[in-house]
């Protein structure tokens, strides 16, 4: 007996709770029948298809290939989004260790997938890109309305970046840089951005509003710092599904969303660049971590970092205060150093006790003052060893000062 | 030791100062009557050839530097096999210098062109062990070849070396299905360059894990298309009888195989040891571990190294406190005797093998985790506590004993199972059988559909293309029906947000493993994991879970959720499931009607209903107790044997309907043995059954201790008052779909069938035991009344020549 005819048999011995639409093979309702397999039919609502053309139009877009359609907006930088004041953005925004680049050679992407999951089955069905002239972002995007558009799509992408410095994004370097890396892979381009330097403004955000707010994601950035909250947004997440829709069934409103969806993406980002070097600049007016900022510039610019500390020394913690000391001994300013140290000593600080007993011992060669400390630090195998070392050297060395900042502790 | 000599020869009296000889010849002496058989191969000298003239200077060199100065004759065979370009897969045993077969050629062809090569373990301890080796072979003169795992356990930050930078990557099956494949693009520069792919330990992929591994190459294969490179494989394996074949279906291309080893063998004795009988009358015999420890006893007295092997954890752990109460009693020295299972932690197990290596044990007691190709350094004896299952699997055991020219000896000692009864009863059977065949079914629907889903998610699937050897386009037809890909124009393109390779197990065939949760003391965490096909089996409520020999009973399953909750317990009982199983033959692919009766093998529908559950008492197995499982019925379409009886001679031959059900059950119980034991298989992956074929009735054992007829909704029936009466006897695939089981099955029906005769009649009961037709109860001995004699005369039924 052939495959087929008993496929067919199996077919009418299946019974009735298959509904599925007469199957048209045997393989097929072979499949259905012994699948323990968890896979969803698609529920699929018949509504009128939207045409490519159709699409381009509702988002102002013209289809430059089969395909492809490319959407440019002019965005003026009299604007305001949210609280920020677009013109910033020609301030040249600069965070701690960045080199100074024209703002107008700087290109800020964002891109939207089928998916969160990475890997080669995964592309990006929209690619969005902002740079600036003098007076306004442009902001170019590139949508893509079947799979055999994604390399012509690519290569236009890749032609219109032209003289960048820099590339800027949120979350870019760990998402979409090497996803649209895969792509470029999978049909074999050349990447564009392979080695144009970039800024993920996710890690700056991290590091300066991590213990302040509850996620750093952009829509938290954007109602936290940007100050406005989007009406209407199409969440990200369900972009994957609205390409889908479009694809198999022509259903384009929610693809029409994520377009604008994108468009926000950018603009945030961009607003997000200028705010975030300001936040730099004033921590507290925008509630970020004073000490993080500090940390970040110390490993450029001690001095940015110290005069940071001393613009904020009203409201530092304690770990940043044992930065400013740790920055003080650097520059051999043991004046300020010691202060913040015997402060915090009082309050039952033992890294700064240890400071404290080092200075004594080695710079201020006040060895009773040294073995006081250290005789305040706990117990331990390290403590008793400076001890006996300290008690050593005072025992070689004629007795003299007494200790007078004791009293002080 | 290795593959049995074609004829055994009777082993001769010799004097000599090996304490292995005098163990085997004092054992012999003392306990002849135990001893149902024996074998003895004589040692082996080397046959060896010169370094081929071609091999790189630079690895001449390091060899000599290893005090290696000639090949033996399978690894000179080896490497002119793949300088010819071919597939080529080694079969030679344990220790005879298998990975230099690979190793050569790989670093020779990274030396030349830096030609990049994969590694398939199917373990990561193995894994370890391969690049260790090779660090230690690049460093004794620079080679410059960098090997690197690749593995769960690679950290992030080192992955992007070893993808750029490592000519040789080693790593495990389900790493390359799910880490690797799905981000090729990361590893272009490594597929560009790939020309050799190594698979070792090639007889662990058999059956459903084989079958899934298979579909991998595939996709494998079908990435090195893309990126323009074929590379060559080279794989190799323990003994198995078809090791050209597996290797053929595994890599999809013809293969050459070595089966002809050149390294040197020392002498061994093998013995089949059967328990003596402690009660007659019921036929009891010792224990296989009481033999066990006072044969390891005495050989670790006489200075013996020695190796046991346990069929589970728990038996491991009983094993060594008996031989550590023997022998590391006193503190003050170190310890003689060691466990090796699962569940140590890597480096536990690593310092393990350091210690054997160096002579520092005298006894370690493992489970199956040693069978695979550790190195462990010289053992002069190997006991098996029980027949590991498989032809195969025992002369892998066996071989880790004597593995440098030394006289060795190995003991299979049977238990109490049928299966192991059987095999030590006929030691003809085990000395002159060839092992088994290994099998698997990439084509297996399920499992190629789940592959077809992963291949469609690393690279399109083009019109033409071929994928397997099923339908490509109506399998990507069914994916898109359910919205997985889609078709546009003459390309298929993944289209869903998920990343299919993660929910693609490749040791099972369905989806939607439970977890198993603790919730002792308010605690919630997870436990272990269960199959979806045997969590109805295991996790009902109200069953005893063991993990680690510790008992938790399950207190609520929630079965939508994929969950069991448990919590720790006291029980002093195990649980033991009850189903109902009714099939239903749906189609008959092949069928042969000889006169008595008629034998056909096909699809069927099975139905299984668990309606409840015995408690079973350790150590006395009396049954304490039963519950309740209110479970849906679990469905299935799979494939099986069966036979059916002309119910002309059914009326003739037996005295009632009666006796002829009880005869089909018994019957049942030999042949699934002799079938699992002649298929390679898991336990478990057969089933048997005994019903009308029609899924009108099932027959089980009833309390009665006789065959139960029942309906479909579970209710006692009379056979005397069925008009039809048409028993059928089952053996099924037990994986949805069938993973291949029943084709061989149903073409070596008659020796199946000739091997069960011979297992009944041979057993020494009286009228049935567990060794044959399955236990039967006391008071039927009492009444004179044998199953074993209906069982069979319906197996004289069934082998009537078939015409």
């Amino acid at each position: 007996m052939n495959l087929k005819s008993r496929l067919a048999r199996l077919q009418a011995q299946a019974g009735s709770e298959h509904t599925s639409p007469a199957p048209s093979n045997n393989l097929r309702s072979r499949l259905a029948k012994i699948k323990t397999i968890r896979l969803h039919r698609q529920r699929i609502t018949p509504c009128c298809s939207m045409s490519d053309a159709t699409l381009a139009d509702r988002v102002h877009g013209k289809l430059i290939a089969e395909g492809v359609i490319q959407i440019k907006k002019y965005l003026p930088l009299s604007g305001q989004l949210g609280n920020v004041e677009l013109a910033g953005l020609l301030n040249q925004p600069r965070l701690p260790g960045e080199p100074k680049v024209r703002c107008q050679r700087q290109v800020y992407i964002d891109t939207e997938t089928t998916g969160l999951s990475g890997g080669s089955g995964t592309l990006a069905f929209l690619v969005g890109m902002a740079v600036l002239d003098e007076n306004a972002i442009l902001l170019s995007q590139f949508l893509i309305t079947r799979f055999a558009a994604e390399s012509c799509m690519l290569t236009a992408f890749a032609q219109s970046l032209t003289d960048n410095d820099r590339l800027v994004s949120y979350n870019g370097k760990s998402y979409d840089l090497p996803l649209l890396a895969t792509r470029y892979r999978m049909h074999s381009l050349s990447h564009p951005l392979e080695q144009l330097p970039h800024v993920d403004l996710l890690h700056p955000t991290r590091r300066l509003f991590r213990r302040q707010w509850p996620d750093c994601r952009l829509t938290t950035l954007e109602k936290k710092l940007l100050g406005f909250k989007r009406r209407n947004d199409l969440p990200g997440a369900e972009a994957p599904a609205a390409w889908f829709s479009y694809i198999r069934h022509g259903q384009g409103e929610n693809l029409i969303k994520v377009v604008t969806h994108n468009q926000h993406d950018i603009l945030s980002l961009a607003a997000a660049h200028t705010r975030l070097s300001e936040a730099i600049e004033q921590p507290q007016r925008y509630q970020a971590d004073c000490c993080a900022i500090a940390r970040w510039l110390s490993e450029t610019d001690e001095l940015g970092a110290r005069q940071l500390l001393a613009r904020c020394s009203a409201s530092l913690s304690d770990d940043a205060k044992r930065l400013q000391a740790q920055l003080a001994r650097r520059h051999g300013d043991w004046s300020q150093a010691t202060e913040i140290w015997r402060a915090l000593a009082k309050r039952g600080c033992s890294e700064s006790v240890e400071r404290l007993a080092k200075y004594h011992e080695h710079i201020n060669k006040d060895l009773h003052k040294a073995k006081y400390y250290c005789e305040c630090l706990p117990v331990g195998a390290a403590q008793s060893l400076r001890l006996r070392r300290l008690n050593e050297k005072i025992d070689r060395q004629p007795i003299q000062s007494c200790v007078d900042d004791a009293i002080s502790m | 030791m290795s593959i049995p000599a074609a004829s055994f020869s009777i082993p001769r009296v010799v004097k000599t100062n090996d304490p292995a000889d005098q163990l085997a010849t004092r054992l012999r002496a003392d306990y002849a009557n135990r001893i149902t058989g024996e074998l003895m191969v004589p040692a082996t000298s080397g046959r060896y050839r010169p370094l081929p003239a071609a091999l790189d200077p630079r690895l001449t060199d390091a060899l000599h530097s290893r005090g290696i100065d000639q090949l033996y004759t399978h690894q000179a065979a080896a490497w002119e096999s793949v300088q010819a370009a071919q597939h080529t897969v080694i079969v030679t045993p344990t220790a005879s210098g298998k990975t230099l077969c690979y190793n050569l050629p790989v670093l020779q062809a990274a030396l030349e062109d830096r030609a990049k090569a994969l590694y398939l373990f199917p373990t990561k301890a193995l894994a370890q062990d391969q690049v260790a080796e090779l660090t230690a072979l690049n460093e004794t003169v620079s080679l410059g070849v960098r090997a690197f795992t690749f593995d769960g356990d690679t950290p992030g930050d080192a992955r992007k070396a070893v993808r750029t930078r490592g000519d040789i990557v080693v790593t495990n099956p389900d790493m390359l299905h799910q880490g690797i494949l799905p981000h090729h693009t990361k590893w272009a520069q490594f597929f560009e360059t790939l020309r050799f792919v190594v698979i070792d330990e090639m007889h662990t992929y058999r059956g459903v894990f084989g079958s899934h591994v298979a579909n991998v190459i595939r996709r494998l294969q079908r990435i090195c298309r893309f990126y323009g490179s074929d590379p060559l494989f080279i794989l190799c394996s323990a003994t198995i009888a078809n090791p050209a074949e597996l290797a053929g279906e595994l890599i999809n291309r013809e293969v050459f195989a070595i089966t002809e080893s050149g390294a040197p063998q020392g002498a061994k004795h093998l013995l089949l040891w059967n328990p003596p009988v402690v009660n007659a009358d019921l036929g009891i015999r010792a224990s296989a571990r009481s033999q066990t420890t006072r044969i390891t006893k005495l050989a670790v007295k006489n200075g013996l190294k020695s190796i046991v092997f346990a069929q589970s954890r728990l038996m491991v752990e009983v094993l060594t406190k008996y031989l550590k109460d023997a022998f590391d009693h006193d503190p003050r020295y170190p310890a003689r005797v060691a466990a090796y299972r699962g569940g140590y932690l890597p480096t536990e197990r690593r310092a393990m093998e350091k210690q054997l290596r160096q002579g520092q044990l005298d006894c370690v007691v493992s489970t199956s985790a040693l069978e695979l190709g550790v190195d462990i350094g010289a053992l002069d004896l190997c006991v098996l506590n029980g027949y590991p299952g498989t032809i195969a699997g025992t002369w892998q055991r066996l071989g880790r004993a004597g593995r440098r020219q030394r006289t060795a000896v190995g003991v299979l000692i049977a238990s109490s199972l049928p299966l192991d009864q059987y095999i030590i009863r006929n030691p003809d059977f085990f000395l002159g059988a060839s092992p088994e065949q290994a099998r698997i079914d990439p084509d297996q629907l399920l499992i190629l559909l789940d592959h077809i889903r992963c291949a469609a998610f690393e690279l399109p699937f083009n019109e033409g293309e071929a994928f397997g050897r099923q339908q490509l386009a109506e399998m990507l037809a069914y994916l898109e029906e359910h919205g997985i890909v889609h078709r546009e124009g003459t390309q298929w393109h993944w289209m869903a947000d998920s990343y299919p390779a993660n929910n693609v197990s490749l040791r099972s065939v369905a989806e939607g493993n439970f977890v198993v949760i603790d919730t002792t003391a308010g605690a919630k965490s997870v436990i272990a994991e269960v199959d979806y096909s045997s969590a109805p089996m295991t996790i009902y409520p109200g069953a005893i879970y063991m993990i680690q020999s510790a008992p938790y009973q399950v207190e609520r399953l929630d079965w939508e959720g994929r969950k069991a909750f448990v919590s720790r317990t006291r029980a002093d009982y195990y649980t033991d499931a009850i189903d109902y199983t009714r099939l239903k033959i749906l189609e008959r692919f092949e069928e042969k009607r000889p006169a008595q009766h008629a034998v056909a093998q096909g699809e069927v529908h099975l139905v299984k209903r668990f309606v409840g559950y015995k408690k079973i008492r350790y150590y006395s197995h009396e049954n304490v107790g039963y519950g309740k499982i209110n479970l849906s019925d679990q469905e299935m379409h799979t494939t099986a044997v069966w036979w059916q009886l002309n119910p002309l001679a059914l009326d003739e031959v037996f005295s009632s309907r009666q006796a002829a059900l009880d005869g089909f059950l018994g019957a049942g119980y030999a042949l699934h043995i002799v079938a699992a034991m002649r298929m390679l298989s898991e336990p478990g992956d057969i089933g048997r059954a005994v019903g009308d074929g029609d899924a009108k009735w099932f027959a089980t054992l009833g309390t009665s201790g006789r065959g139960q007829l029942r309906d479909t909704s579970g209710d006692a029936l009379d056979p005397a008052q069925l008009t039809h009466f048409t028993p059928t006897l089952f053996l099924y695939d037990n994986y949805p779909g069938g993973i291949g089981i029943t084709a061989p099955l149903y073409e070596s029906r008659t020796a199946i069938v000739a091997d069960a005769k011979l297992l009944v009649s041979d057993c020494e009961c009286a009228r049935g035991c567990p060794s044959c037709i399955g236990p039967i109860l006391s008071s039927d001995e009492a009444r004179g009344y044998s199953p074993k004699q209906v069982a069979l005369q319906l197996l004289a039924l069934i082998s009537h020549h078939e015409s």
